[in-house]
């Protein structure tokens, strides 16, 4: 390094490995707000339900195991696929109305480090559940947010859903991914918006056919 | 519809939140390119209130909480838009805050032999959060072939307002030779 810091500081320049032997992705959101002007003339309004998922591709970037009815079983972990096989990916459970906005309400955890070779790439997904019929987006959503923690619980990145206009009519997110790189893991941020409520079209690109 | 500044032009910053995006395109081949957007929030003498208030990829958030990084992109991900987002809330900021001035640098350019002028379509930019209006805007490539740190602009108190001046100075020593004059 070419700099002198004074004594007694702290500040460090150069950057920590993050410890990639375990992902987590936490996602969060606010319960939606009961009342407005619906609620008023007894109408109900739709919960938000935001799902995240996993999907583990091959070294031809395809989902390899398709498993059986319904993706069970598969390389896909979602709300009716809560653990792989390995055991090495597992979904927390799903939650279909949100928490208080602070703290994760899902999560999928992976243990990259003991992961099969098969495996070269796990695209994180977040989806509204039936959004496009309930005509929400992700910028209707209070506090909602998606993020990437590290092996070490360090927080690697994160986006806000709810304060991006460019979200607007978009309810599927590719949120990032992690790749192996030589004999570790990297994890690169994506954040693209897509129109569409079914992390089922992201797949789809992602089969043998 | 963007205002592309030129340097040392103003604009009153009449915002509750601001955000600062900074995007680029992944290497083809070879090294990551990898860019750091950060803010130093600086008090009457010129310099940066204390550590707490130096926001960088150490550092997420500031002291106060206005200031908050959206974390570490380290290659450019694949999205067309913002890689990595610095978001300002005006009302939370420090009274002792005088200006909070913005940078982008190239982390390990010396190692890696990079400069600005390397990196696909790198550009920083300020919006207005609310509406996704762009203050201002750079492009990095073009406009700063031979840097490793720019000293992008600052946010500033006049009177009881914030303005927010365009700068676009570039500097050869990456972060580092900003947190020799700042801090």
């Amino acid at each position: 390094m070419a700099i002198n810091l004074r004594k007694g500081q702290t500040i460090n320049l150069r950057k920590e490995d993050n410890d990639l032997s375990k992902i987590t992705i936490g996602l969060g959101w606010k319960v939606r707000q009961k009342g407005g002007l619906l609620g008023m003339f007894g109408g109900k309004e739709p919960e938000y339900d935001l799902d995240a998922v996993a999907l583990l591709l091959d070294e031809n970037d395809k989902i390899k195991n398709i498993g059986g009815v319904n993706l069970i079983g598969s390389d896909v972990i979602f709300y009716h696929n809560l653990k792989h096989p390995t055991g090495l990916v597992y979904h927390s459970g799903d939650n279909i109305v949100g928490g208080t906005g602070e703290s994760d309400d899902e999560q999928i955890v992976v243990l990259l480090s003991s992961l099969p070779q098969d495996y070269h790439r796990i695209m994180f997904v977040v989806s509204i559940y039936q959004g496009m019929t309930k005509k929400q987006n992700f910028g209707m959503i209070d506090n909602a947010y998606i993020r990437a923690v590290d092996g070490n619980g360090k927080e690697m990145f994160r986006y806000s859903l709810d304060s991006d206009p460019t979200y607007q009519g978009k309810c599927t997110m590719v949120f990032g991914d992690v790749r192996r790189d030589g004999r570790s893991w990297k994890f690169s941020a994506v954040g693209d918006a897509y129109p569409t409520d079914s992390f089922v079209h992201i797949a789809q690109n992602h089969l043998y056919t | 519809m963007a205002i592309n500044l030129t340097k040392g032009q103003r604009v009153d910053v009449t915002l509750k939140k601001i955000c600062v995006g900074l995007g680029w395109d992944p290497a083809a081949d070879g090294m990551d390119y990898d860019l750091d957007a950060s803010a130093f929030m600086i008090g009457s003498n010129g310099k940066c209130l204390s550590e707490d208030f130096f926001v960088y990829f150490n550092n997420p958030k500031s002291k106060d909480g206005a200031v908050e990084s959206s974390g570490d992109d380290r290659t450019g991900g694949s999205s067309e838009g913002d890689d990595e987002t610095l978001s300002v809330e005006i009302d939370k900021i420090d009274s002792r805050v005088e200006q909070i001035l913005f940078v982008v640098t190239i982390y390990d350019y010396e190692n890696r032999k990079q400069n600005f002028g390397q990196v696909k379509n790198s550009f920083i930019r300020i919006y207005n959060t609310l509406n996704n209006e762009e203050l201002c805007r750079y492009d990095l490539e073009e406009d700063f072939s031979v840097e490793s740190a720019i000293e992008f602009g600052r946010l500033y108190r006049r009177g009881g307002e914030w303005r927010f001046e365009a700068m676009g100075n570039g500097y050869r020593g990456g972060l580092e030779a900003l947190v020799t004059k700042y801090i």
